[in-house]
């Protein structure tokens, strides 16, 4: 196909102004909570996906011989330092099974609420997002291995995030450092309430907790379940910052996430088992809200 | 200008090609190396090119394909780009006479400008959709770094991209030299 000049400026009007409408309807019609991946995307996520993966798995091999035998000059001594740390540990293990215990009864006699089945799937970090704007990883697990959109990602020093975008055998797992995830937290200490919102690479920061509560330096700040997305009593990080004006309603804190994100490598995901009852509810408010929206 | 589909279809497969190892390395090889903070936006840099040296109707569609392409490896998707994308391309089309890459410096300092000119669009956009200044005022932080090594790579690829899409030194493609 050839067009001529005075055709082809027509063309290009109308192609930029089309893409651009289609554009703007996207960008309007954009979901931060979750997307849905079509066909396409979910055959192209997975097919360059297994690249990162790789290109992620030979500079690992490669550190790992550095670390293992070039850099390896002190072995004899990290391996004192490191049975004496497995000594500690192992203390610190039994003295956890008596609190689990403890809190089991506790949980029971307080009559705490049904306890949520979740399966824990293991997933490996193969790639981070192509924008620095967003703070997203991207997982090794997908469909297959029964992951589901907005399931809960995290590791043993707490939580990482949810899944935002999800493939057959991949997952982009939205961080709790990404502005757009906002988590419903509580204060352990105090059992105040707030948003944890993503702020930078290394922190998040507390909103909307009132002025009055007595927040200090240190306190550890929790999922408070609220939400339906995070499950309750997940360890988000501790207070590193806070600014209490003498006005106004609520205080600005800012938190140190308990999970290094520089040096995450697995996480942990929690897959809700299906509960048939809830997802009927689901499906009728969303069947309602669309109802009303048209 | 040069209007024939199939005479953009093997460079735009090319370019698409070296857009994805471009995405790979940045998104899994240098995070592995410690380099999280800052991703260096491989796809600003390929539709700045075809803005600056491509002139054929289908421009909008060639930025709509690279973006989208881009989307496989970053949840910020693919419109924000193509909307900033088609609009410095307007931009350029009016300032095509002034704009001449006759050498490294002019190429590096062009490609800062338009930089600056999609950073604008998209923070607008973002703002528009989020209403929070703050991520702006981080992005711009990033933005600097992000871009000067993008600026600084551009008379690299951009004499690569010229060898694929048949682009001389002096002319567009297509264009009358």
């Amino acid at each position: 196909m050839r067009i001529g000049e005075g055709e082809g400026q027509k063309t290009k009007i109308i192609l930029n102004v089309l893409v651009c409408a289609v554009a703007l309807y996207g960008v309007s019609t954009k979901d931060f909570t979750q997307q849905r991946t079509s066909m396409f995307e979910n055959l192209m996520i997975d097919f360059f996906a297994p690249i990162q993966k790789s290109v992620t798995y030979i500079q690992g091999s490669f550190t790992s011989v550095f670390d293992d035998y070039i850099a390896n000059v002190n072995a004899s001594k990290d391996n004192e330092k490191l049975k004496m740390r497995i000594s500690d540990l192992g203390s610190q293990i039994f003295s956890f099974r008596e609190m689990e215990l403890e809190n089991k009864r506790l949980k029971k006699l307080l009559d705490f609420g049904e306890e949520l089945p979740y399966k824990k799937v293991l997933a490996q970090v193969v790639a981070r997002d192509a924008s620095s704007d967003f703070r997203v990883l991207r997982i090794n697990k997908g469909l297959v291995d029964g992951l589901k959109l907005q399931a809960t990602v995290v590791t043993g020093e707490g939580l990482v995030g949810f899944i935002y975008r999800l493939t057959d055998h991949f997952a982009d797992v939205l961080t709790i450092l990404d502005p757009n995830n906002r988590v419903d937290a509580l204060v352990k200490r105090v059992r105040a309430h707030g948003i944890v919102e993503g702020d930078s690479d290394r922190q998040c920061l507390m909103k909307y907790v009132k002025r009055t509560d007595p927040i200090i330096l240190n306190d550890r700040i929790l999922t408070s379940g609220l939400g339906n997305l995070y499950p309750k009593g997940i360890l988000i990080g501790k207070v590193s910052r806070i600014e209490r004006e003498s006005y106004g309603m609520t205080q600005d804190i800012t938190i140190l996430p308990s999970v290094n994100f520089g040096k995450l490598e697995e996480v942990i995901v929690l897959v809700a088992e299906s509960n048939k009852k809830k997802d009927l509810e689901w499906d009728a408010l969303d069947s309602n809200t669309e109802g009303k929206v048209k | 200008m040069k209007g024939q589909i199939k005479d953009l279809i093997i460079p735009l497969f090319i370019t698409l090609l070296i857009l994805v190892v471009l995405e790979i390395i940045s998104t899994a090889l240098l995070p592995a190396f410690g380099i999280q903070k800052y991703i260096i936006p491989f796809n600003i840099l390929i539709v700045l090119y075809l803005g600056f040296k491509l002139e054929t109707p289908y421009l909008a569609i060639l930025i709509l394909i690279v973006q989208y392409f881009h989307s496989f490896f970053s949840i910020e998707g693919w419109e924000l780009g193509t909307i900033a994308g088609i609009f410095i391309c307007i931009v350029i089309s009016y300032l095509r006479d002034l704009i001449h890459f006759s050498s490294a410096a002019i190429t590096i300092t062009v490609t800062q400008v338009f930089q600056v000119v999609w950073f604008l669009i998209v923070s607008s956009l973002f703002y528009l959709k989020t209403g929070n200044m703050g991520i702006l005022v981080e992005k711009m932080w990033r933005f600097i770094p992000e871009s000067i090594a993008i600026s600084l790579l551009a008379p690299f690829f951009f004499a690569i991209f010229d060898r694929i899409w048949g682009v001389n030194s002096e002319g567009m493609l297509g264009g009358d030299v």
